[in-house]
């Protein structure tokens, strides 16, 4: 009978120590689960958190806190002294498991949509006829304005040195005449030659270098306009190498007329 | 009179190096034809292939079924060795063509150094200094003549307009 007794006792403080260590499993499961998807342990107790690597930020968020907000030291503190004093204090508090998933949700989101944008640039340069190789720096194909350009900025040259350039610099007519360009411009219609429409659009082109640009945060407005201020500065220095080209062939060749009539 | 022609000079120098540099496809694709000794070969073996396939459609699977293997087999044993033919042939290109790349730039900058050299003190052309007033100084860089056009001025001129004049052709 106690041999009975005794077996059934065992059998019970057998069968509570299954339990526990069953308990025990399921628990540390869950723990490692949430080790391997990423989480931090929510339910450490100070000294694990004290052990922890020094460079991990700490988030606490104290809801039964009544003092007045203080500082970023408690909130967001990446100092092991900081955070371990934030630790010993927020003992008893809650929700930090909480706030911790939500940073790294934000950078997965961000990321994911950086992701987005990338596929998307990608897919878009891939769909893009590739270029030649071309033998000019031009970007731009030569519409009829860059033509137009071209040519007064010649027939100027050869004005300026015929007429002109005995009494004033040759630059001053060349800046006239930019000016002039600037407000002639929106009289030309721009021919986009890779979507063949002669609508007035500006060509986007997007190339490696504005797919970086955009993907390193900075916005499209802005680069846009830098590409567009390039452009414009890229068409004016090339007016003023045919300007300054056309002057001096000009004036090499009078010089050869008059020295042969001579 | 060799005094006054130096832009002209220089104007030749860039030009030439502008134009070859638009023709480095064809030269690089020329030479490596030149080099590549099995071209004939791999014409052959398309050829081959060809006519295999040809005849592989002209027979019936279900009648002749082993010589329709054996002929499959033979077709693609043959075409692996036409990829890999391909394939070194693309590679013994890609080699070509950055040589000749190379080579090139390597000339390009020795001519341009050898005139810079050339011109370091003497201005490619001279014109009065207050027509291109206020940026004299500019212009006339390196060779601090009055009025002069120097060296990098009328290289950077004419490589603009040279490229300009280029891509207009092409």
């Amino acid at each position: 009978m106690e041999v009975c007794e005794e077996s059934e006792g065992a059998r019970t403080a057998a069968q509570r120590r299954a339990e526990i260590r069953r308990r025990k499993l399921m628990q540390n499961s869950e723990d490692r689960m949430k080790k391997i998807v990423g989480f931090s342990q929510p339910e450490d107790s100070s000294a694990d958190r004290s052990a922890r690597s020094a460079l991990e930020p700490r988030f606490h968020l104290d809801l039964e806190r009544h003092e007045p907000w203080s500082g970023s030291a408690k909130r967001l503190s990446p100092h092991p002294a900081e955070t371990d004093r934030s630790a010993s204090e927020a003992a008893g508090e809650e929700d930090s498991p909480r706030e911790l998933p939500a940073s790294p949700r934000r950078g997965l989101k961000k990321y994911l949509s950086r992701l987005d944008d990338a596929m998307k640039l990608r897919g878009h340069l891939a769909g893009e006829k590739p270029a030649p190789d071309r033998a000019g720096t031009e970007p731009d194909d030569l519409d009829a304005f860059c033509l137009f350009r071209l040519a007064a900025s010649v027939a100027l040259a050869l004005f300026v040195r015929i007429f002109v350039c005995q009494y004033l610099s040759i630059f001053a007519p060349f800046l006239t005449l930019e000016l002039g360009f600037m407000g002639l411009h929106k009289y030309f219609p721009k021919v986009c030659l890779c979507f063949g429409t002669d609508n007035v659009e500006k060509k986007s082109q997007a190339t490696v270098l504005t797919a970086a640009l955009l993907l390193s945060g900075i916005p499209s407005e802005l680069i846009n306009r830098s590409m567009d201020t390039y452009r414009k500065m890229s068409l004016v220095f090339s007016d003023l190498c045919v300007y300054f080209f056309s002057f001096v062939m000009c004036h090499e060749l009078l010089l050869l007329c008059g020295s042969d009539g001579s | 009179m060799a005094a006054g022609f130096n832009w002209f000079l220089v104007l030749s120098c860039v030009f030439l190096c502008n134009l070859v540099k638009t023709l480095l496809p064809s030269i690089s694709s020329f030479l490596s034809k030149i080099f590549h000794k099995d071209a004939d070969q791999e014409t052959e073996m398309r050829t081959e292939i060809q006519n295999m396939r040809m005849e592989l459609s002209s027979i019936n699977m279900m009648d002749e079924f082993a010589r329709y293997a054996r002929l499959e087999r033979k077709i693609n044993k043959m075409t692996d060795q036409l990829k890999t033919l391909v394939k070194s042939r693309t590679a013994q290109q890609a080699k070509m063509k950055w040589i000749v790349n190379i080579v090139f730039y390597i000339a390009q900058a020795a001519v341009m150094i050898s005139l810079i050299l050339k011109y370091y003190a003497d201005p490619v052309t001279v014109v009065p200094s207050k027509w291109i007033a206020p940026l004299e100084r500019l212009v006339a860089f390196p060779s601090g003549v009055a009025g002069g056009v120097g060296i990098t001025c009328w290289l950077v001129v004419c490589n603009k307009v040279v490229a300009i004049i280029l891509h207009a052709i092409s």
